[in-house]
């Protein structure tokens, strides 16, 4: 019986000292407007945060980590040094990032639904400033036989973008 | 696709016509209505930003705005380019393609993800966040519509027209084209 009791404690005493690890969920992001489910993923109880892996960041977002910085082509945001540890931790044998942190860092509005886990991720501030630059926005988008066309294409060219809706 | 495909089929234009799903283009360029112009110059330079650019008659009843002003103008500027009176100067551009406030880019996003949730076949779980961009962004009637036609005015307690007389009626629904008054379209009227 004593024995027991003190291995009960000696339990006890290591599940103290362990770092809390976050609950495993099954997410949605959607970055660019493409879905991309993520299992496993980290949301920390109560704070909306969501972590993910940096394999799964670069299949959702296309971009990596790299030692300058948080990098997607030629678009690169360097972590503040001091603050490292707010967006990368190991865990579990894996690297995991913190997508909703990083989002804060480059003023990029996102949008949750915690009953379905679904983060839907808006224009970064970058993207939003591209207008009062007046340089037009380009986009790719396909025609009704699914041949895809982007604005740059017309460059050389006068265009007149006019939108329409069906409804 | 298969909503504005038929209209596209049917019309056969010689100019191209794109499909955008994802409402991408109003998200890009802050549109908060259809049909929106933007004219954009062999830079790729914005000279016009987002007006109303109607090119029929056909809600000429319904909002008042005869379209042959716009029209003629589009014409100038195909004519003369940078040297159109209607080509705007940098400091109207500047002002009127200033980053609009953060609510407006947590609007589109909220507009995303109801998009999103609906596609998924989340109907019920999408109207909150069509419901919280309208809130957000109440200029938009891209917002409104949209969400309206993907399940019915009835989730929102409100009607299409109901919403045009809050706004002061469909006279006024449309700012019409801020088009200079230029020598030519004064003589016209004398």
């Amino acid at each position: 019986m004593k024995v027991s009791l003190s291995c009960g404690i000696f339990l006890l005493l290591l599940l103290a000292t362990l770092p809390a690890v976050a609950k495993e969920i099954h997410a949605t992001v959607v970055y660019d407007d493409r879905a991309t489910e993520i299992n496993p993923a980290q949301s920390p109880d109560g704070t909306g945060q969501l972590w993910i892996t940096t394999a799964d960041l670069t299949r959702s977002t296309r971009f990596e980590v790299k030692p300058q910085g948080v990098c997607r082509d030629e678009l690169c945001f360097p972590l503040p040094t001091a603050r490292h540890a707010e967006f990368l931790r190991k865990e579990s044998g894996k690297e995991w990032f913190n997508l909703t942190g990083f989002a804060d860092l480059v003023h990029q509005p996102v949008a949750r639904d915690a009953g379905l886990s679904t983060w839907y991720f808006g224009l970064r501030s970058e993207q939003r400033q591209k207008l009062a630059s007046q340089q037009a926005p380009d986009f790719t988008l396909p025609d009704i036989d699914g041949k895809m066309h982007s604005l740059s294409d017309f460059r050389g060219k006068k265009v007149l973008l006019v939108t329409w809706a069906s409804w | 696709m298969k909503d504005a495909g038929k209209w596209i089929t049917d019309a056969k234009p010689t100019y191209t016509a794109l499909i955008d799903q994802e409402h991408l283009v109003s998200k890009l360029y802050n549109m908060v209505n259809v049909p929106t112009g933007v004219w954009i110059n062999e830079q790729g330079r914005i000279v016009r930003p987002n007006e109303v650019a109607f090119v029929d008659e056909r809600f000429k009843k319904f909002t008042g705005l005869d379209p042959a002003p716009y029209l003629n103008a589009v014409r100038d500027w195909a004519e003369k380019g940078e040297k159109s009176a209607y080509v705007m100067s940098e400091d109207q551009l500047q002002q009127k393609l200033a980053p609009p406030d953060p609510n407006i880019a947590m609007a589109s996003a909220e507009f995303g993800l109801g998009e999103q949730l609906y596609k998924s076949g989340h109907v019920a779980e999408a109207i909150p966040h069509f419901k919280e961009a309208q809130r957000l962004n109440p200029k938009s009637w891209n917002y409104k519509r949209q969400a309206y036609a993907l399940s019915s005015e009835k989730d929102y307690g409100t009607t299409f027209l109901d919403e045009v007389q809050k706004a002061g009626g469909s006279k006024v629904y449309y700012a019409p084209p801020d088009l200079p008054k230029t020598a030519e379209t004064q003589e016209k009227k004398q």
